[in-house]
């Protein structure tokens, strides 16, 4: 089975795949629109030296941009997400659920919150679809 | 109860209680002081000033009080916390505090991030986007239910979007909570009955939540104690000062377990039908609390039937011998019978509630946020559908 490198733009590719191809996601996501933002804090100690910027966007079930971009771009999400290398390591693999990481102030949220809450499905699918990705990260190597 | 080898989880709760009756006008000013503070702007609402719950407590704290801002509405809004936050400013506060119930105390929360970083608090919705503290501010409750005095969250009306945001910030974590039981002396039975609900179903849903840890489920439990003991003789005698400060205590602790463990099915039930035909939220949380626990129960999860053979005997229905599932059951009898005890609203219908509203709030209470937190994984609507059925 293929393998990526976290945080690259063919390891987004993987993870949009594995969303297209689910029905589960298609049949949650129904009402989702817009686009969610990822920003990885550097951390020289893991091998993340600078930060990480990702933009992915989602609509109706469909997926639609996802991408390594520059921090300008991340500033267009509906929704912008932010956290340390190690929390989106955790939340990634599972260890930690994204509403707990959120709620206790591992990852940072801007953006209606109220509308994430509703969707929370949506979003734990994402995740779980994340983890179907054999990922290699930047601290495993 | 048990817990996983894997356990690991985050408890939160900095705030500082100050308990005791007369404690709002006896230690207030100390407090103040202990935080390095002397302008002081209360926040307060009309109904509470009209009730001269507030008026001893500015007279105590004399020239320290700068300004009163008592222009909070029921249901607050980010229009309400922009202008208490220019109010502020221009009266030099550097710290505030609030007296009354959820709504005054969220629009001080918001008061003191607008206090400390500017701006509109259009641009602070979100979650954990504060990266330090914010001006200080004390609580002072004047209800026993809702434990806003020790939690994170704020829910303000953006009118301009016609919806609720929620902002959750650990920042925002009031300093101190002065939790004086004269002030809850005047509530009115059924408000008493209702916010009483709503701290009991805050421990137990903490109990039952898949975010559930042990520290949580401390307070929880112990919450559990002090309303089945203490909300019915609230009822019987206003004036019971013990009894009331005992509800003011389960409320606190009841807040600190849900903003750490989260809620799940009955608020999910209870925001949506509120959503649909508006009624009240302690109520809402009341009628749909023992449903929701059957159905929870049903499922035949031995560790769900133990947490709630476990709230079983803090209700003091059960004892740790009786056997789990009899026991489980027995809890859920005893949330009746407490219901009933306390004059609190049993069915939906009550309220006017018909089966096309059961049907919409049962779409809304699929996709709320608190469904996934429950113990038990709901399949779909027609479930939910089948418990607000049980309650109409």
């Amino acid at each position: 089975m293929a393998t990526y490198n976290a945080f690259t733009q063919e390891w987004l590719d993987a993870w949009k795949q594995k969303i297209a191809e689910s029905q589960e996601y298609k049949e949650i996501a129904k009402d989702w629109e817009g686009s969610v933002a990822l920003i990885c804090n550097a951390d020289p100690s893991k091998n993340v030296p600078k930060p990480v910027y990702l933009f992915t966007d989602y609509w109706h079930g469909d997926v639609r941009d996802f991408l390594v971009c520059d921090e300008a771009k991340t500033q267009t999400g509906k929704f912008i997400m932010t956290g340390d290398y190690a929390r989106w390591k955790q939340v990634a693999k599972k260890e930690l659920g994204a509403t707990k990481a959120l709620m206790q102030g591992k990852l940072k949220l801007k953006g209606d919150l109220t509308y994430v809450v509703r969707n929370v499905k949506t979003v734990n699918k994402v995740i779980d679809l994340l983890t179907e990705v054999n990922t290699v990260w930047p601290d495993d190597v | 109860m048990a817990y996983d080898n894997s356990l690991s989880f985050v408890y939160f709760g900095p705030t500082k209680i100050i308990f005791g009756s007369g404690s709002s006008t006896a230690e207030l000013e100390s407090e103040m002081s202990a935080l390095g503070c002397s302008r002081a702007v209360v926040v307060t609402d009309p109904g509470i000033i009209k009730a001269g719950l507030s008026e001893k407590i500015i007279k105590t704290l004399g020239d320290k009080c700068v300004g009163v801002f008592s222009d909070v509405p029921q249901d607050t809004g980010i229009d309400v916390v922009n202008r208490g936050a220019a109010f502020a400013r221009e009266k030099g506060a550097d710290i505030v505090i609030s007296i009354g119930g959820g709504s005054v105390i969220d629009t001080a929360k918001c008061m003191c991030i607008l206090l400390t970083e500017g701006g509109d608090l259009a641009n602070f919705e979100g979650i954990q986007l504060l990266t330090r503290p914010q001006t200080p501010h004390i609580v002072i409750p004047t209800t026993a239910g809702t434990g806003s005095e020790v939690t994170w969250i704020a829910v303000v009306f953006d009118r301009g979007k016609g919806q609720k945001i929620l902002i959750v910030e650990s920042y925002i974590t009031p300093r101190v909570a002065i939790l004086d039981p004269q002030l809850t002396l005047t509530l009115p039975p059924l408000l008493t009955a209702s916010t009483g609900m709503d701290a009991m179903t805050h421990a137990i849903e903490a109990m039952t939540s898949m975010h559930r840890e042990p520290i949580s489920a401390g307070m929880a439990l112990h919450a559990i104690r002090l309303v089945s003991t203490y909300l019915p003789p609230c009822i019987q005698d206003g004036n019971n000062i013990n009894a009331r400060g005992q509800m003011q205590l389960a409320a606190t602790m009841a807040g600190w377990a849900f903003c750490n463990s989260m809620v799940g099915l009955v608020h999910a039930m209870a925001h949506s039908i509120g959503a649909v035909s508006h009624i009240p939220h302690g109520v809402s949380c009341g009628i749909m609390l023992p449903y929701c626990m059957d159905y929870n129960i049903d499922d035949g999860e031995p560790e769900v039937i133990k947490i709630y053979a476990t709230v079983a005997q803090a209700l003091g229905v059960s004892t740790r011998n009786d056997e789990p599932k009899r026991a489980a059951k027995a809890a859920v009898k005893e949330i009746f019978d407490l219901l009933k005890r306390i004059g609190h609203p049993l069915k939906l219908s009550e309220f006017g509630v018909k089966e096309a509203d059961i049907l919409k709030a049962a779409d809304l209470s699929m996709a709320d946020g608190a469904i996934v937190n429950n113990i038990r994984y709901v399949l779909g609507k027609d479930e939910v559908l089948g418990i607000y059925r049980r309650a109409l």
